[in-house]
């Protein structure tokens, strides 16, 4: 391959690799830091997948062969559709069981539309903290 | 025509072992000597990051909070995997991720049907 070529594409693969490990990172941080499960839902979920892309764009651009581009490509479509269905269903199962909420939530408004919830009384959920 | 896209999808995926030997073919750069320190420090992060994980899932309060916990170690399992796939400049090692992350997947829908479905029944 051209050596001219295959150094931009390493420029554009270290850049990658440098954006992709900051999310991953900042999305376990997240996990770890954050006060309730709908917070920690949110980091894990938006961090990850802006790693998951960053990593993989890396990879495209530095190995450019035709298997990891066809691999790569089924990961991030694969990604792009699971990742938000598989958050979503558990802050809806974590919102149906009544799973606590900070204690500086700003806005519900499932309590305010008084969605129903499998909690036995019908006051509103725990708070953390 | 659809059953002969379906014949031939395990030929596309494994297109990449056929005729492509690791690391030798790409060529060394100014780079390559920042990408690997760039590797180096990210396996240390990613690394960190598990153990950060995995102090959430020992300590998570509820359910959801170690299910969450474990869902981001499949991703970062994903991300090391994939700077593996960088390191060694091979093919092979990016079948790991993809099925990391379909197991991920997988495990955060039954997860969440599993704690609607034994909600209030189970021993507090």
């Amino acid at each position: 391959m051209n050596p001219t070529m295959q150094t931009i594409q390493d420029l554009f693969a270290v850049v990658f690799l440098i954006a992709g490990v900051f999310f991953t990172f900042i999305g376990a941080v997240g996990v770890y830091r954050m006060p309730d499960v709908y917070h920690r839902i949110h980091s894990a979920s938006k961090c990850s997948t802006l790693g998951m892309i960053g990593l993989l764009l890396a990879v495209v651009f530095h190995v450019a062969s035709v298997g990891i581009i066809a691999k790569a490509t089924m990961v991030l479509v694969f990604a792009f559709v699971a990742l938000p269905v598989g958050s979503h269903m558990l802050a809806w199962a974590g919102l149906r069981t009544g799973s606590r909420q900070w204690r500086h939530t700003l806005v519900d408004e499932h309590a305010e539309d008084r969605v129903k919830t499998d909690q036995p009384s019908q006051k509103p959920p725990a708070t953390l903290e | 025509m659809t059953s002969t896209m379906l014949d031939m999808l395990p030929w596309c995926l494994a297109m990449g072992e056929v005729g492509h030997a690791p690391s030798q073919d790409i060529p060394t750069t100014i780079f390559t000597g920042v990408l690997m320190l760039v590797i180096e420090v990210g396996l240390a992060l990613i690394l960190l990051g598990i153990g950060l994980c995995l102090v959430r899932l020992l300590r998570g309060p509820e359910l959801a909070d170690r299910i969450v916990a474990g869902d981001t170690i499949a991703l970062q399992v994903v991300g090391l995997v994939i700077l593996l796939t960088v390191r060694l400049g091979s093919d092979a090692y990016i079948d790991v991720a993809m099925t990391v992350a379909v197991i991920g997947f997988v495990t955060a829908i039954a997860f969440s049907q599993f704690i609607i479905a034994t909600h209030g029944k189970e021993p507090a």
